[in-house]
């Protein structure tokens, strides 16, 4: 089964609005999760100044599906989620 | 200066093992308007305090009195002069070697009292083209040697204090005479053979390290050593935008072509302009990503040089500058940063000055500089502080 992409932007609004945090959240992932998501740092995605897709921090996932206003519990349960796993 | 003719002047220093202060000291100067390099090393007697205040008084009074042209002789005497007498040996005394050259002219090498200079071109040593001795009415037991040298690009020329050249005196049976000028000059070569573009600021440190080395560690004596090397500039290039205007983005990112380890992005959104218009992509490995510290990760661009966020981290790199904090203690996208400022002797900013709206943010928890304000300072004080050579282009 392929792994969840998991890219999060480190553009300057991004970082400080938590992006720093949600870069910690690999470390952090249970072992039933651990081989099936992959995270990437991206210098930029490129959507702070889309006001339709609201504010950062930004996150994609499998390369398509944007997340505004990332935070490490969002991005947690999105990917159980994606994973088919309960969400707690 | 001719166009791209570089002056690199680098030394490295070592405290006497114990002491609180060195006794040597090390003053470069820089007259833009004469394109003109002077520098001046100068062991006071002693060590510690004292010989620190002795060595600091001779370089800043040889540093003022070259630089307004004062005759030799003249010079020295107002020196020994005011130097303060030794209460325990009744005598007042710092040694000095001084370096003192303009672009397109002869170098002119002033010692007393230190070991000689060496001159080496690749791996073989030059003579001076003149020599001569002085000897002050006031003070018949001291001699200035003078020397004129025919400094060519690739040339370099390496001053020390005798805490180099006599490391290991009578305490190693195989350099009973200590490392000497000849242990020096053989190690330099021996390096500049193995890496023929060392340098200043590799060849000074490792001279001195060599030295202390010799005594395991241990300094006998204060250690200083200064390099100067004349070379083809070596030109880094830091761009961060976006440009002002959207066309002008082509061109903007057309600076990116200078070689990979030339060129820094930096910038979220200035990275994604160079994709647009390059084609090129940064990859951010999961080493970087966890390594990255108190600044977003450094990324690698396959072709076009590193890639860095952008205005946080120009601003850890300017504080560092400013407060001259060495890059070891820094983030590694800061410190990626330093260590190619330092390995470039013109750098060459291009900055595209639109005003990022999403900084403005009210969310967002600290304020956020201008770029075009922290390259302004970048600039001023690598000009300043770091004797670079500095171009600042706005887009």
């Amino acid at each position: 089964m392929d792994k969840v992409k998991v890219e999060i932007c480190c553009g300057t609004a991004c970082y400080l609005l938590g992006a720093v945090h949600l870069m910690e959240l690999e470390a952090q992932l249970p072992p039933e999760m651990r081989e099936r998501v992959a995270f990437e740092a991206k210098s930029c995605l490129g959507q702070c100044e889309n006001d339709r897709l609201g504010g950062a921090p930004f996150v994609r996932f499998n390369g398509t599906e944007m997340m505004s206003r990332a935070t490490p519990g969002a991005v947690m349960a999105r990917l159980r989620e994606l994973l088919g796993l309960e969400v707690a | 200066m001719a166009e791209d003719l570089f002056i690199e002047m680098e030394y490295a220093q070592f405290t006497k093992t114990g002491q609180a202060a060195c006794g040597d000291d090390v003053r470069l100067l820089t007259v833009d308007r004469e394109n003109r390099y002077i520098a001046a090393l100068s062991d006071g007697l002693g060590s510690g305090v004292k010989a620190h205040v002795l060595s600091t008084m001779t370089t800043t009074m040889a540093l003022r009195f070259l630089q307004s042209n004062i005759p030799t002789l003249e010079a020295v005497e107002i020196i020994m002069d005011s130097l303060p007498v030794c209460e325990t040996r009744k005598i007042s005394y710092a040694t000095f070697s001084l370096f003192d050259f303009a672009l397109g002219g002869r170098a002119k090498i002033l010692e007393m009292g230190n070991p000689g200079y060496i001159h080496l071109r690749g791996t073989e040593e030059i003579a001076p083209v003149s020599e001569e001795r002085m000897v002050s009415v006031h003070w018949p037991d001291r001699t200035v040697r003078e020397c004129e040298v025919d400094l060519r690009a690739g040339d370099r020329i390496i001053l020390c204090s005798d805490g180099v050249t006599q490391a290991g005196l009578g305490e190693r049976r195989d350099m009973k005479l200590g490392w000497r000028r000849s242990g020096v000059r053989a190690f330099a070569q021996e390096r500049i053979a193995a890496e023929a573009d060392i340098s200043a600021r590799d060849l000074s440190l490792e001279i001195a390290r060599r030295s202390v080395n010799i005594t395991a560690g241990v300094c006998r004596d204060d250690v200083s050593c200064l390099v100067v090397y004349l070379r083809h500039a070596r030109v880094g290039r830091i761009l961060t935008g976006p440009a002002f205007r959207r066309e002008s983005g082509a061109e903007f990112a057309s600076q990116a072509g200078l070689g990979e380890d030339h060129v820094v992005i930096c910038g979220g959104t200035t990275m994604n302009i160079l994709t647009r218009e390059l084609g090129v992509e940064v990859k951010i490995s999961l080493a970087d990503m966890r390594a990255a510290g108190r600044l977003p990760p450094v990324g690698k661009v396959p072709g076009v040089g590193i890639a860095t966020e952008g205005i946080l981290t120009l601003s850890a790199v300017l504080s560092a500058l400013e407060e001259g904090r060495s890059p070891e203690g820094e983030s590694p996208a800061a410190r990626a940063i330093l260590e190619r400022l330092a390995r470039h002797d013109r750098i060459e900013f291009v900055v595209g000055t639109k005003v990022n709206e999403s900084h403005q943010d009210p969310n967002i928890p600290q304020d956020l500089e201008l770029r075009r304000s922290v390259t302004r300072r970048l600039a001023a004080v690598l000009e300043k502080r770091y004797r670079k050579e500095v171009r600042v282009n706005f887009y």
